[in-house]
């Protein structure tokens, strides 16, 4: 790699974007608009709504306003509410009242009569209907005068107390149940005053404010009712509310802050890095291709790693402008904003972010803008226009949302579990870093790291390669054909199938596993289980495998591996199963310990399973989905991977396709996809699809075994005692030396495997001879037949 | 200077299936010296011209250029030619002078010498004038132009048009031809693919006719007009492809009929 080249381009492609406006628009004029519009419409909102008058229509009002009894709910001139019964920052001078009777609101009705509560509502809702009023409280007729006449009845107990009044504590249920009249008080307030009610409409902000500031004042106003009629009682005031509780929050100045800043400014951070990335790359890769400007480049003497190196670190500097930008912006504006509306941060918890937090931010920005930037670099290289290219920003924000969301959930917290998490990692590690929990921090920095330089590295072969694909930079547009294209697919068919294929095909299966798994619950029965288990292997992932390899293959030979291995591979397959059981324990432990299992679940499907007698479980849960698993993921899924020419590539991503059609529990996906990595090597090695069959059969069956016969196992005194230890309720462990012995044990045969299949791994890599055997073959046939 | 050999490029078309783009194609062109590569669309002169300014790979075959290979020495290959198709636009949002400084310090020029370099390459293409205007702005002819310059700062010993006339109106290509003209003076080996039998005739000291991915016929112009007794390169070159296409369709109906 020459960096003066690159540097060189980079200098270029930065000023070529410079100079175009939509770029610049996107990356610097936006933000600089955006917030501070954000800003001064929120401030105006607010502003509108606190200063947005209420006009009320307070319908059976009279009464009350004329009875001269405290606490009243009308000011002296009967206008308006009681000025103290607002709260303090509401103005009273807002509310504006229209006083109106029942006959008023309901013309038709017989003014003596109640008028029905949906009557009520009709009317309400014809009055507010053409904005005149905002909301419509309704005093019952004669509402006034019951609460006079409560309170008098009050007074006139303290006065005449009632000595046929049982004491506390001597009521029986005896004497309740025959002194129905001796209580009168307590049926006559039921049935007494009447409720008021308000009418509002929730469709509306004015309404719904207009609600709100009424709700507060009858709050308070009935509060003083109360108090009062306690005092007429002759009952201290406090007796109502003895005590309060009173909040104190013991949080650090700045901490809480700190902490709401710690989830926003994270994900802020992602979301701009991410848009910033995008743009530019679509106009530097896949503009470039549609104005024709890229062959001028190709056929420079600038080699295509130094093209695309120069390219990423120029979308990663756009990327981290937009980010800086955008998070400076809505800072200078946050501040603004809630510099003019205090008592909006303290509702929010937000104050200006803690000074630290802008250092970390600016040590996160740059492999953040690394990931994203070669990712969209390489997505864009493959598409054909800028049209294209704008297609693909959706599919990316698609996946990688959810791992910016996922650290947004408050039960989430920065474990080594979540730390192995691509993006959501170093969102949790940068919130605890925002936070000063440094110590978590410090924990966990290195895996998440580790992951997300492993992203970059990833994401930045990916973009090369796409460089130097000549089908990616020459692509032409086609016009689409469906019926041409599956006559292609059949007629123009390799002896094995292509890696489009082969994923089709994972995806295939997962789809159906997925549709099927919703549309079928586990049955009742253990004989239904296993009927259900036996018809989704054989019907949902052997079949569609089988049926893509005769329709799409022309070897099914060489497709699913139909071949002998050498006589010592099986012994070998055989000694490396058994062995690798204990390691594949405690790796499931491992798991269990990283990503906590939910252990309801994990104890229904255990119990479910373990119903089935031991036999059937050999069968349907070990040699059932060895042959129909091995059929369809090391046979049609690797052998079409394997077309890619690397192949522990291809090992890898089957295994993950594998990996995920095992999740039932989602640890189990992991330790899957780490066995199927093994499964695929026995596989590709030995060019014999009878290996892995093997091995996975083995494994399956110790581990049901183990599943079903480790209590009785661990406390009989064999041998399987000696090795096997009980470490929870249904979980059973290889003592250390076990482990130890096995791992020597693996490797030894993994070793022999490797010898006893050498011959056929050097003649493995001949399908690929043949192929392109194969090409030129039908090259020289077709110049035949031309010749003739 | 340029060595091609059984040279043979296939790929994969969802329409018409396996292409041969490139079916054995061998030839030789030697320093001062204009070898015109003559075919109608899709004979494959693109994609021969592509794989020796190392952009396509060969599927077989190889190719040398100036004694470098075109696969295992691409980087260097890419020093000593100058690339101008219909496909190496230049860039919008560039200057004339930006774009081939650009290209020039890609080749690996140092600051000064370049500037001495450009100045001269501009005086010679009368290129003063359009100097600061962007890409954008620059009518058709004024871009072959500066792709010219961009292909020629190196000073390439190799130089590659491929239909590098299309589309300029007949002023421009005109100058374009006077131009590949002096660059053969100079002792430049120049390939040079077109369909139009004027230049050819014009400009030429040998020419292939390539059809299908293969050369149908090759040699100086007056060997072909001796071979095939014929005085108009047009109506030889016409009646070559109808030749060929009767051939290759009567072979089509064979194919069939198996």
């Amino acid at each position: 790699m020459n960096w003066r080249n690159v540097k060189l381009i980079l200098a270029r492609e930065v000023r070529d974007q410079l100079r175009d406006r939509r770029t610049l628009f996107m990356i610097a004029v936006l933000p600089m608009l955006l917030y501070p519009l954000l800003g001064m419409s929120f401030m105006q909102v607010s502003q509108f709504f606190q200063a947005h008058p209420t006009r009320v229509l307070v319908v059976g009002g009279e009464e009350l306003a004329a009875r001269d009894e405290s606490p009243q709910l009308f000011d002296t001139e009967g206008a308006n509410f009681d000025p103290a019964l607002f709260a303090s920052e509401d103005d009273p001078s807002l509310v504006k009242l229209t006083f109106a009777d029942a006959a008023d609101l309901l013309p038709d009705q017989d003014v003596a009569g109640s008028p029905s509560a949906k009557e009520l509502a009709d009317a309400a809702r014809t009055r507010m209907r053409d904005k005149k009023f905002d909301a419509v409280i309704y005093f019952p007729a004669g509402f006034a005068g019951e609460l006079t006449a409560f309170r008098d009845e009050l007074k006139n107990r303290v006065a005449n107390p009632p000595e046929d009044r049982p004491r506390q504590g001597e009521s029986s249920q005896d004497e309740r149940a025959e002194g129905g009249e001796k209580s009168p008080d307590a049926e006559e307030k039921k049935a007494g005053i009447p409720n008021p009610v308000i009418y509002y409409n929730t469709a509306r902000e004015a309404s719904q404010i207009a609600r709100s500031r009424i709700e507060g004042v009858i709050y308070r106003w009935t509060t003083k009712v109360g108090e009062q009629n306690l005092i007429d009682s002759d009952v201290p005031k406090s007796a109502a509310r003895p005590f309060s509780l009173q909040s104190n929050d013991v949080a650090e100045a700045g901490r809480r802050e700190a902490a709401t800043w710690a989830k926003i400014l994270p994900f802020v951070l992602m979301i701009w890095a991410l848009t910033g990335a995008f743009y530019p790359a679509v106009d530097l890769c896949a503009g470039e291709k549609e104005r024709g400007t890229l062959e001028t480049l190709l056929c420079s003497p600038a080699q295509r790693s130094e093209i695309v190196v120069g390219k990423l670190l120029t979308v990663m500097a756009f990327s981290m402008a937009t980010a800086v930008l955008n998070l400076a912006s809505m800072g200078l504006t946050g501040a603004i904003v809630l510099s003019s509306l205090p008592q909006l941060g303290e509702m929010m918890h937000l104050g200006m972010p803690p000074a630290e937090a802008v250092f970390w931010l600016a040590v996160a920005l740059p492999p953040v803008s690394a990931l994203f930037g070669a990712l969209a670099v390489a997505l864009a290289a493959f598409a054909r226009s800028t049209k294209e290219g704008q297609y693909y920003l959706m599919p990316l924000i698609l996946v990688t949302m959810p791992l910016m969301i996922l650290p947004m959930q408050p039960s989430m917290e920065l474990t080594l579990g979540t730390s192995l998490i691509p993006v959501t990692g170093l969102m949790l590690l940068l919130r605890e870093l925002l936070t000063s929990n440094y110590a978590v921090a410090a924990t966990f920095a290195a895996p998440v790291v580790g992951v997300t330089l492993t992203g970059c590295f990833f994401a930045i072969r990916w973009a090369i390669d796409q460089f130097n694909s000549e089908s990616v930079l020459f692509r032409e547009s086609e016009r689409l054909d469906l019926g041409l294209w599956l006559r292609h697919l059949r007629a123009d068919r390799h002896a094995t199938p292509t890696a489009a294929m082969a994923i089709a095909c994972g995806v295939l299966i997962l789809m159906i596993r997925f549709f099927t798994g919703l549309a079928i619950s586990l049955p009742e029965t253990t004989n239904g289980l296993i009927v259900l288990q036996a018809v989704t292997l054989i019907a949902f992932v052997a079949a569609p495998a089988l049926i893509m390899t005769s329709v799409l293959t022309r070897s099914p030979r060489r497709t699913l591996l139909l071949n002998f291995p050498a006589w010592q591979a099986i012994p070998a397959v055989i000694l490396l199963a058994i062995s690798i059981h204990p390691l594949a324990t405690v790796l499931q432990q491992l798991l269990a310990w990283l990503y906590p299992l939910d252990t309801v679940k994990l104890k229904f499907v255990v119990d479910r399973y373990g119903e089935i007698p031991f036999v059937w479980m050999v069968l349907v849960l070990a040699i059932l989905p060895a042959v129909c698993e091995e059929f369809a993921y090391r046979g049609f899924v690797l052998s079409g991977l394997r077309e890619m020419g690397h192949p522990w590539r291809a090992i890898i991503l089957s295994s993950a396709f594998f990996g995920i059609t095992h999740a039932l529990i989602v640890q189990q996906s992991i330790a899957a996809g780490i066995l199927g990595v093994l499964l695929g090597y026995t596989a590709v090695r030995s060019g014999s699809l009878l290996c892995p069959i093997l091995f996975h059969a083995i494994h399956n069956s110790l581990l049901f075994a183990l599943m079903k016969f480790g209590e009785q196992w661990s406390q009989s005194d064999g041998l399987a005692s000696w090795l096997l230890v009980q470490t929870g309720d249904d979980s059973f462990a290889y003592r250390l030396p076990v482990v130890v012995a096995a791992a020597l044990t693996s490797v030894a045969a993994i070793l022999w495997f490797r010898k006893s299949t050498r011959q056929v791994a050097s003649g493995a890599a001949e399908p690929r001879v043949e192929v392109a055997n194969e090409r030129s073959a039908a090259v020289v046939a077709e110049r035949e037949r031309i010749a003739t | 200077m340029i060595h091609v050999e059984q040279l043979t490029k296939t790929y994969a078309d969802l329409r018409r299936g396996q292409i041969v783009a490139l079916d054995g194609l061998s030839f030789d062109a030697w320093e001062g010296q204009i070898y015109g590569l003559l075919g109608p669309n899709g004979a494959g002169k693109t994609t021969a011209l592509r794989i020796l300014s190392t952009l396509l790979k060969p599927t077989s075959g190889s190719a040398t250029v100036n004694g470098f290979d075109v696969v295992r020495q691409s980087s260097d290959i890419r020093r000593q030619i100058g690339f101008v198709s219909a496909n190496t636009a230049v860039y919008d949002r560039m200057t004339a002078w930006e774009m081939v400084e650009y290209f020039g310090r890609l080749n690996g020029i140092e600051r000064d010498e370049l500037r001495d370099r450009m100045e001269r390459l501009f005086e010679r293409l009368q290129m003063n004038e359009i100097r600061d205007l962007l890409g954008a702005k620059m009518s058709t002819g004024m871009k072959q132009k500066v792709s010219i310059a961009r292909a020629l700062v190196h000073d390439p010993p190799v130089l590659i048009f491929d239909e590098a006339t299309s589309g300029l109106d007949v002023l421009v290509a005109r100058a374009l031809l006077g131009i590949v003209a002096q660059l053969r003076e100079q002792g430049k080996c120049i390939l040079f693919s077109t369909h139009i039998m004027r230049e050819a005739e014009r400009l030429c000291d040998r020419v292939a006719i390539m059809f299908h991915g293969h050369i149908l016929a090759e040699g100086t112009l007056g060997e072909l007009r001796d071979e095939h007794d014929e005085d108009d390169l047009e109506e030889l070159f016409f009646q070559l492809i109808s030749k060929h296409e009767i051939e290759h369709r009567v072979a089509g109906e064979e194919r069939l009929e198996v």
